[in-house]
């Protein structure tokens, strides 16, 4: 599928399955190649040429859930090696922002998919549960931007944090029950305050203006 | 105010109505002249006593000045004592409204304050049959707006305005340039019907009030809004409009002004106009941004002279404003972009209690400013300066209200193309009628030269008018209103550590992507400003050897280190202070308290990666609850540093360490003898009662606070230890080390407990006989009792402990 993009139809169909306008694609197309130097694919490697990217705290995260399969869409469970223009399409996808017509069951749908791609990149090791070390692995990440900060803070945030999704999840639990990590139903119920599909976006998709920037 | 002058707010400075004034004048001339014959009289007198011996004090010179016992100099004062009474008036009347709980939320308390105002007005008038003092320009614009100005933009959601700035903005200029010429050109129409009378008002007139008239007026807005909690995005919609155009409104004011005054007007005065248009609005930021430059800098210096630095935040960015006025700028602009640029640095350079004292004297500021101006605005209206148009008035509020609904409609439809949240109907709806005009309008109104416009008066009771409909009906129903629509409204919850952990984290994936995308979006401007921040301003600007985080977080480090020494020492001794563990297992599945929950935020907020602020609701009139807390625990820092010295010289015996613990905390009881009077204070607060912090000091809480947790950690990991299921062992073996070590002490945790729901003597004997728990976990292993329910055993631990505290004093 990478070489023949140029075709409308297929174009069409990319767009249908995706929801991205053909502009849009075109675009993202573009910063493919440029990302992937001409190949089809795109390895872990390309990623290091982004020198924004460098500074991210949680680049790791990121880049790992470009190849995660459960974000591909994809049946089985792991990572793939390098992926095509249609996975990029499908990652960037998950930052589509919501539009307009859609009805409830449409926005149900988009916010839980948002979220089963952020929940998959706190489950680093694939077993549906986010276990407090994963917790804590991302907590570090985050502060580790400040050289001040020791990692037993981190650490005693994030078992903070763990604590507070026991009591949403669970609410009362014996005294010697214990919680063994965040489902994504659990998960689920924790972003229920906040309103995802309204903030998981990322801006320029829908943005025709956007030409001008190349 | 018992004088025969009316009260005015500042020294009169413009004389507006004339014949209020004269008896004003006519004081202070008589005054001075007093005065200045008194010095003159005694100059002769000294020189002629010059004979070397100093005059005396009592004036000898003079036969017939005698010393009163008591003379009455009403002149002498009188300027600062009315200032006084007023604002003493303004604050009183706002305590009067909070008296009662549900009137606030009925009526907003701008109406009330205006109702105030004419019942004011309307005793001056009656009692002296002339009008009532108005506002005067000068004062409103010179003292009375800045702080409200200043407050606002201090404590503006930063990061929540700029995301939707492109909005804002649109709003601010194109809508106020499209109300003003709409309702400007509309009216002219009206005016052409020979039937009004109206004739004599001319197209630029029509124009210049237009202009004046479309002014949304922050503190009216402010007023209103904050009260009703819509989401915060239409919050910072309507609210950053109204900041902004009034910008726009005073310089097309001015511009339509002075075309007023030409003869003719060439191209050129247009384009000049325009020129203005954008000289006015970027100059006045850059006047900003540089004093709120230069601001941060200076506090980056006052750290050995605290006290006067909170002044420094308020002199720098009146200095902007007055600065920006003096150029003809927009001070308003100027305040508003100096107070954003400096917050962030100031914030971090002055002490904590600094910090307090801006965010209060600044909070206080704008209260009274804006009480007064609404007090003001009520006054003012009583009088003769009136002339009604039944005519012009309903076009002008009907045109108003067409012309507002149809701006933002239009607008909207544009401007969705672009957002990537579109605002919805019902946004636009609220948008339209948050339009609520107020006293910038009334005081540029007032500032029309009489001579050019003949009208005046006509406009101002339409300005009038327009105001009371808009704040008292528009402001009253609005609140019904959003709650009949079924506006999405703020959700104002618990602050929880992990939605901080999900937005940061939500933030740098969404950057992550731009950058993987190659796009500029706002994520990577922000990100782009934050890198040049970190590099350059930073350091600049916030003093140096100081650490990133301020001093509370610095604390809070020191307190998790502490907490997690002590957990860990407790670990490697395997015998766990039986005292402190029975704390712990109550806390267990609690949810974290307020102050765990402020600590840890806190720390979320000053030390994540490349620091973001998260946008906070902004109110006026009250402060974020954690001022006062945050006070509190700077000043016990030093007790509790005592505290936990003491305690870690018992923690290295480790034997003998829960009998001294014990003992330690019940010797502290009779030094603090109000305790169960503060327990049940902090009961009401924080509706939970601290879990250990039973018999502490009240200066130790934030230790006790931390320190559950630590236990809390540890125990769990012991229960994990013990059960046999393989999968608990494998999620938490990265953290214990021996897990052999498990079997040793399996038991006592879920022994443990028992005593805690009550027994604390035994508690509290059993350490002195030095040989810890091996009896008594054989002892309460044995029975099985039933557990009751954790937070059962809580409340019920609760209640007994309080009711044994007085039993428990002796110990």
């Amino acid at each position: 599928m990478g070489s023949a993009h140029s075709v409308p139809a297929e174009m069409r169909e990319l767009a249908d399955r995706t929801g991205f306008t053909s502009e849009q694609i075109e675009h993202l197309h573009r910063r493919f190649k440029q990302l992937s130097q001409d190949q089809l694919t795109i390895r872990k490697e390309n990623f290091d040429s982004i020198p924004d990217l460098e500074f991210n705290p949680i680049r790791g995260k990121i880049v790992h859930a470009f190849f995660d399969k459960r974000n591909l869409r994809q049946e089985s469970d792991g990572l793939v090696d390098e992926i095509n223009f249609e996975d990029f399409l499908t990652i960037m996808s998950y930052f589509r922002p919501i539009e307009m017509n859609m009805d409830e069951e449409q926005l149900d749908r988009f916010r839980k998919e948002k979220l089963k791609f952020l929940f998959h990149m706190y489950d680093s090791d694939h077993d549906g549960k986010i276990t407090l070390q994963e917790y804590r692995n991302v907590v570090e990440e985050l502060l580790s931007g400040n050289p001040h900060l020791e990692k037993e803070s981190a650490r005693s945030i994030a078992d903070g944090a763990m604590m507070e999704a026991a009591s949403i999840c669970v609410g009362q639990m014996g005294p010697d029950q214990v919680y063994e990590g965040i489902t994504f139903e659990d998960f689920l119920k924790m972003w229920q305050g906040i309103d995802i599909e309204t903030k998981m976006h990322v801006r320029f998709l829908n943005m025709e203006t956007i030409a001008h920037c190349y | 105010m018992g004088s025969r002058c009316p009260p005015r707010p500042a020294a009169p400075l413009r004389p507006v109505p004339v014949p209020v004034l004269v008896p004003v004048l006519a004081a202070l001339a008589a005054g001075a002249a007093e005065a200045r014959a008194t010095s003159e009289g005694q100059l002769p007198g000294a020189a002629a006593m010059g004979t070397g011996t100093p005059p005396s004090p009592s004036g000898t010179a003079f036969e017939e000045t005698r010393l009163h016992v008591f003379t009455l100099d009403y002149p002498h004062v009188q300027i600062p004592f009315e200032i006084t009474l007023w604002i003493l008036l303004a604050s009183l009347a706002k305590i009067g409204f909070h008296l009662y709980h549900k009137l606030p939320s009925i009526v907003p308390e701008s109406c009330l304050l205006i109702l105030v105002g004419l019942l004011l007005g309307g005793i001056i008038f009656g009692a002296e049959e002339k009008s009532p003092p108005v506002m005067n320009s000068d004062v409103f614009f010179l003292y009375l707006l800045p702080p409200i100005v200043l407050d606002a933009g201090y404590f503006m959601p930063t990061r929540l305005f700029f995301e939707n700035f492109g909005t804002i903005f649109w709003y601010a200029v194109v809508g106020t340039l499209w109300n003003a010429i709409g309702i400007g050109i509309s009216l002219y129409g009206i005016c052409q019907i020979s039937a009004f009378g109206l004739t004599d008002i001319t197209l630029l007139q029509n124009l210049l009030f237009g202009s004046l008239i479309s002014a949304v007026d922050p503190v009216a807005v402010l007023a209103v809004f904050e009260n009703i909690h819509v989401n915060e995005q239409l919050y910072i919609l309507v609210f950053g409009e109204s900041l902004l155009n009034d910008a726009i409104t005073v310089v097309l004011y001015n511009l339509f002004k002075s075309f007023c005054q030409m003869r003719t007007i060439k191209v050129i005065d247009i384009f000049a106009g325009i020129a203005n248009f954008f000289i006015v609005g970027i100059g006045g930021v850059l006047i900003g941004i540089l004093l709120g430059f230069v601001a941060a800098f200076t506090t980056r210096f006052t750290h050995k002279i605290r006290v006067i630095e909170p002044l420094f935040v308020f002199l720098y960015s009146y200095l902007s404003y007055i600065t920006a006025e003096m150029f003809h700028l927009s001070g308003i602009m100027a305040i508003t972009a100096c107070a954003m640029t400096m917050n962030k640095y100031v914030e971090e350079n002055v002490s904590q209690k600094s910090y307090t004292t801006i965010k209060y004297f600044m909070k206080m500021l704008s209260s009274v400013s804006e009480t007064l101006i609404f007090i003001f605005m009520g006054v003012s209206t009583v009088g003769k300066n009136h002339e009604w148009n039944w005519a012009f008035v309903s076009f002008t509020l009907l045109f108003c209200l067409i012309w507002r609904a149809l701006g933002v409609f239009v607008l909207t439809q544009i401007i969705n193309v672009f957002r990537t949240i579109p605002l919805t109907f019902k946004d636009q709806f609220i948008i339209a009628y948050g339009g609520l005009r107020g006293a910038i309008c009334f005081s540029l109104v007032f500032l029309l030269p009489p001579a050019v416009f003949p009208r005046k008066k006509l406009f101002i009771t339409a300005v009038i008018v327009v105001i009371f409909f808009t704040v008292f009906i528009q402001g009253i129903t609005i609140r019904p209103l959003v709650e009949f629509l079924d506006v999405k409204r703020s959700n104002k919850k618990q602050p929880a550590v992990s939605e901080e952990i999900y937005n940061r984290f939500f933030d740098h994936v969404k950057t992550g992507i731009e950058d993987v995308c190659g796009h500029w979006g706002h994520n990577f401007w922000r990100d782009k400003f934050k890198k040049f921040d970190n590099k350059y301003l930073r350091r600049l600007l916030i003093r140096e050897n100081q650490p990133k985080s301020s001093i509370v977080s610095l604390y809070k480090k020191l307190e998790i280190k502490h907490a997690i020494e002590m957990a860990e020492s407790g670990m490697i001794s395997k015998v766990p202070s039986s005292g402190s563990l029975s704390e712990y297992h109550e806390g267990k599945i609690k949810p974290l308290s307020p102050t765990e929950m402020e600590n840890m935020r806190e720390i979320l907020t000053k030390n994540l990666y490349q620091i973001r602020h998260r946008t906070m609701s902004y109110n006026r009139h009250s402060l974020a609850a954690d001022a006062n807390e945050k006070q509190a625990k700077e000043i016990l820092i030093r007790r509790r540093h005592s505290l936990r010295e003491s305690l870690r010289k018992t923690n290295s015996l480790s034997r003998e360490r829960p009998a001294a613990a014990n003992t330690k905390r019940f010797l502290s009881l009779p030094k603090n003898t109000k305790l169960p009077e503060k327990l049940r204070v902090r009961n009401k607060t924080s509706s939970r009662v601290g879990d250990s912090s039973d018999s502490e000091l009240d200066a130790a809480t934030t230790v006790l606070n931390l320190r559950p947790r630590a236990g809390k950690i540890l125990r769990d990991q012991r229960l994990r230890q013990q059960r046999p299921l393989p999968e608990f062992r494998v999620e938490w073996k990265n953290e214990v080390d021996g897990s052999q070590d498990g079997r040793g002490e399996q038991q006592e945790p879920s022994t443990l407990p028992q005593p805690s729901i009550g027994f604390r003597q035994p508690l509290l004997t059993r350490p002195r006989f030095g040989t810890l728990s091996r009896e008594d976990l054989t002892a309460d292993h044995g029975p099985a009792r039933p557990m009751p329910p954790p937070r059962l055993v809580r409340q019920a631990s609760q209640g007994e402990r309080q009711r044994n505290k007085p039993e428990n004093q002796p110990y």
